[in-house]
């Protein structure tokens, strides 16, 4: 797809790209990589990073790097449930609330209000913790708890596309609803939404660490990163500098998202286009490659 | 066709900075032809401008002089360099933008020897200007006449209550129906013939010796513009103002201006005084434009059926 | 400031200073019925979801009670003494106009007062809040104003990129970074722990720095993100060329105009910040040990306390509304444009 050969052509898009497919790979092989049980506690407890473990031991003598290793599938699946969670539940209202009447439109739009003003990490650890403790149903939750932000973006890329004069004449030619919206609506709408649906990946990767921080999701024994941080907590005096690691993971985590969402941004849409043409003309010019682009947000 | 070979070195600024300082608000310069007798209070000679990065010259040689009471006309189609020229005469230029050669002078002062605090001193205070869309040039967030206090404030260190009290005053000289209501009210409760009269009031607020209206007239109604240019030549006999008019419209210029310059991609075509202008011109352009505006004026007598055309 | 001082005939005066005076009131009512029309709705929607939350858990007082092992009649008798036997709606009802007085109803636990439970952890949980958008405005609005007037320099590009830093650290990590270091590595603050302000402001200070500032992050980087793009934006407006050709100096013009306009948007930020605020409580008072609004919260979640958890939502949404109440009512004041609907 176009979309995706111009993301690369950014520096910053390749970054992010690489970045994440690293993580999505731990993700997938992780667990297989870890060079030890992630579960098997042993008398060496709290010791520091050796041969035999790089990272160091935890309380009860389990490997970190194991840990480490064994609970990003958790991490990484669960805010890419949130996201897709997110999506369907913000997406395809906010496409239909232009087309399905005021009622529908109204009730959305509250609905959406409502949850935008709700503090939702304070949601998600009341409903998840009486509705069950998993992991799934803790995405799940969050998902829809952070779905306004899809819902608006579709939303008014929706509208901008519904009052164009090229989908009028579709309507007066005699066009469905369901046909304008595959064939015009959908190009439209899908830069914005890829760019709300890369961030969500971040703000999701923070609720997972955050909620499994908490020891919310997940059953005790199993490794996250965000259970790696809350255990290392109380051993602060001993380990330090035990945080680092599962810490710098998510960071580098939820930047590498937040960059690919910009660079997204960047490129998509007409401004963006004649965003990448200038810097390249102005890369051939000068014959070299462009500074870092000093834009904030 | 004039001064166009008039490339000043910068030592010219010391020659013709003696008295010009003086406004004479009676406006000595009522009586002389053209703008000799008295010192202008603004020297443009041969003012090229080019842009940086592409290293392309805009404007290719500007000259023009004015003195208390004068008006100084550029006309040119959109592109033709005259609001570059403005701007360049302001110290506001944008960003890349340079004056590559040729001197402008204000009151006798070179302004490439400006430093930024001697511009902040110049400007409002000696030289001033009103834009095309008022609206965007007035803080939407603080009342109009707040806006005008403020110049007043800062430039004629009027204290707060006297300076809430010309700032009415100046409303009512440019003509605002009630001027204590429009003085408390925000840009957006304002129409554009009555932003226009309030952004004159804050250009003016502090006295200044010149005034350049850019496009001043452009967005508004026929009716309104008559009005606004009434007002201007009104401050001109009253305050001695010297005024730059910039428009692409020949009416504007000719109703209110002594010297006309001709402006296209840049080059001056055409200059001298209005009438000889408007009645033996010498360039083509210039014709095309007398031209295509008698053509215009005639069109509404003649085809007063079809309308539709004229828009 | 402008109604102070006029020349004009009184009678006059009086009409105009009448109607500017009538004008703001109207526009505060106007602000503040808008607020209340978005609000009432939420309220509603929120408090109907959160009551729902019950039934959808299938959890009960008498499980806390009594135990795994209790009989079917047990059960039925103590969910009759919570008058849980009832139809739903008249059980969202009682509930929903007990809220209105202010009282949240018992917890299942121990059988104490929610309202009263709640209140003692607020005072904690709200200076720590307090404490974080202070420094949150505070650093961000330095922060976004200096790589505003610096734009495209290195100070620009370093406020930048420390704010991307920043903005990628979730505040439990923020958290035990900075008790690894300020407390546990150097001794400067208690690592967890919290005495009241009557107590001492300065133990009361040291105890709720540390949650302040990890809570503080986040706000500090969007404030600081939006405040640095809408400035650069208004400096490239026609009223500060306007307000350079009026010969006003670059420092009234930022302070006086720029600063006047560009402020919205960020305004408009903390607002949505405070929610999420609220929720990251949740996070820091677990690391620093206060026991606050957050922990009760999660205490609660966790003990299957349900109306103690609806108590604490409900809160959680008044806070909400009423900060972004407060935030619009700024709003409006600051910039009157924003009244056109912009």
């Amino acid at each position: 797809m176009t979309m995706v050969r111009r993301v690369l052509s950014l520096t910053s898009g390749r970054i992010a790209v690489v970045i994440l497919t690293l993580i999505a790979l731990l993700a997938v092989l992780g667990p297989l990589l870890a060079p030890q049980n992630p579960l098997a506690t042993s008398d060496n407890t709290l010791a520091a990073a050796s041969g035999s473990h790089w990272l160091g031991t935890d309380y009860l003598g389990r490997d970190t790097f194991s840990r480490l290793l064994d609970g990003s599938r958790v991490s990484v699946l669960g805010s890419l449930e949130v996201a897709v969670m997110a999506l369907v539940v913000g997406a395809i209202p906010g496409i239909l609330s232009v087309y399905l009447g005021r009622t529908f439109e109204w009730l959305t739009l509250r609905l959406a209000d409502t949850l935008v003003a709700l503090p939702f990490l304070l949601f998600a650890v009341a409903v998840i913790a009486l509705l069950g403790n998993g992991i799934t149903q803790a995405m799940l939750v969050t998902g829809a708890l952070v779905s306004p932000l899809f819902y608006r973006v579709a939303r008014a890329a929706t509208l901008a596309v519904a009052r164009s004069p090229y989908v009028e004449a579709a309507l007066v030619a005699g066009a469905s609803t369901g046909w304008i919206v595959r064939r015009h609506v959908w190009v439209k709408v899908l830069p914005p939404i890829a760019v709300a649906l890369a961030q969500t990946i971040g703000v999701g990767f923070i609720i997972v660490s955050s909620l499994t921080f908490l020891g919310i999701g997940v059953q005790p024994p199993a490794p996250t990163w965000g259970g790696l941080l809350a255990s290392d907590l109380g051993y602060l005096s001993y380990q330090p500098w035990a945080p680092l690691a599962p810490a710098v993971l998510i960071m580098i985590t939820v930047w590498a998202s937040n960059l690919l969402a910009d660079a997204i941004r960047d490129v998509s849409g007409e401004a963006g286009r004649a965003f990448v043409n200038t810097r390249k003309a102005r890369a051939n010019r000068l014959g070299k490659p462009d500074p870092v682009s000093t834009g904030g947000a | 066709m004039t001064t166009l070979s008039a490339k000043a070195a910068p030592g010219t600024a010391l020659c013709a900075a003696e008295p010009a300082t003086e406004p004479a608000t009676g406006s000595v310069g009522e009586l002389s032809t053209a703008g000799t007798t008295a010192a202008p209070v603004l020297a443009v000679r041969g003012v090229r401008i080019s842009d940086q990065v592409t290293d392309r010259e805009i404007v290719h040689g500007v000259s023009f002089e004015l003195t208390p009471g004068k008006t100084v006309g550029i006309v040119g189609e959109s592109g033709s360099g005259k609001t570059l020229t403005c701007r360049a005469t302001l110290g506001i230029l944008p960003p890349h933008f340079e004056v590559s050669a040729g001197s402008i002078e204000i009151a006798g002062t070179d302004i490439a020897t400006l430093t930024p605090q001697q511009w902040t001193a110049l400007r409002g205070a000696t030289i001033s200007a009103v834009f095309q869309d008022p609206a965007s040039y007035l803080n939407p967030s603080i009342r109009v006449g707040a806006q005008i206090a403020e110049v007043i404030r800062v430039k004629k260190g009027l204290k707060r209550r006297e300076a809430r009290h010309r700032a009415v005053e100046l409303l009512q000289a440019v003509q605002l129906r009630d001027p204590e209501l429009v003085y408390g009210q925000y840009t957006h409760e304002l129409s554009g013939g009555m932003l226009q009269r309030v952004l004159i009031a804050v250009a003016i607020a502090a006295d200044p010796q010149i005034l350049i209206a850019d496009e001043a007239t452009t967005a508004l109604d026929v009716t309104v513009q008559a009005e606004i240019l009434d007002l201007l030549a009104e401050l001109r006999e009253q305050a001695g103002l010297a005024l730059v008019v910039v428009s692409h419209d020949l009416a504007v210029v000719a109703q209110l201006c002594d010297e006309v310059l001709v402006m296209r991609e840049g080059e001056v075509v055409e200059q001298g005084p209005t009438s000889d202008v408007l009645h033996r011109p010498r360039h083509e352009y210039t014709r095309l434009l007398i031209a295509e505006h008698d053509q215009y004026g005639l069109e509404k007598f003649l085809t007063p059926l079809t309308p539709q055309e004229t828009s | 400031m402008t109604t102070t001082a006029e020349q004009a005939p009184p009678a006059r005066r009086r009409r105009v200073v009448g109607t500017r005076v009538r004008h703001r009131l109207g526009r505060l009512l106007v602000t503040l019925a808008r607020s209340v029309a978005i609000f009432v709705p939420v309220f509603l929607v929120a408090t109907f979801v959160t009551f729902a939350l019950r039934s959808m858990s299938g959890l009960s007082p008498a499980r806390i009670q009594l135990g795994e092992e209790a009989t079917p009649e047990a059960i039925a008798r103590v969910e009759a003494q919570w008058g849980l036997d009832r139809p739903f709606l008249v059980q969202y009802w009682d509930w929903f106009t007990g809220v209105l007085h202010g009282q949240l109803g018992t917890s299942w636990t121990n059988g104490a007062d929610i309202s009263t439970l709640i209140g003692l952890g607020l005072g904690v949980s709200l200076s720590v809040a307090t404490f974080a958008l202070i420094i949150g405005v505070v650093l961000g609005f330095t922060l976004g104003t200096l790589a505003a007037l610096k734009r495209t320099t290195w100070i620009d590009r370093a406020i930048t990129g420390f704010v991307t830093l920043i903005s990628v650290m979730p505040a439990f990590v923020v958290g035990i970074v900075l008790v690894a270091v300020f407390a546990v590595g150097l001794h400067l603050f208690p690592s967890a722990g919290y005495i009241p302000a009557e107590q001492g402001v300065g133990p009361w200070l040291a105890h709720i720095t540390l949650p302040a500032l990890a809570l503080s992050f986040d706000v500090v980087a969007d404030v600081a993100r939006q405040l640095r793009g809408s400035l650069v934006a208004a400096f490239r407006e026609n009223y500060v060329t306007g307000a350079v050709v009026r010969g006003l100096s670059p420092r009234r013009i930022f302070l006086g105009h720029v600063l006047r306009n560009g402020i919205g948007p960020a305004l408009a930020t903390l607002g949505l910040k405070f929610p999420a605020l609220v929720g990251a409580s949740v996070v820091t008072e677990w690391i620093f040990g206060l026991q606050g609004f957050g922990r009760f919260a999660n205490d609660s979640a966790q003990a299957g306390d349900v109306p103690a958890v609806q108590g604490v939502l409900v809160v959680s949404i008044v806070l909400v509304v009423l900060f972004n109440l407060i935030v619009n009512l700024v709003l409006a004041r600051v910039t009157p444009a924003s009244q056109r609907g912009v």
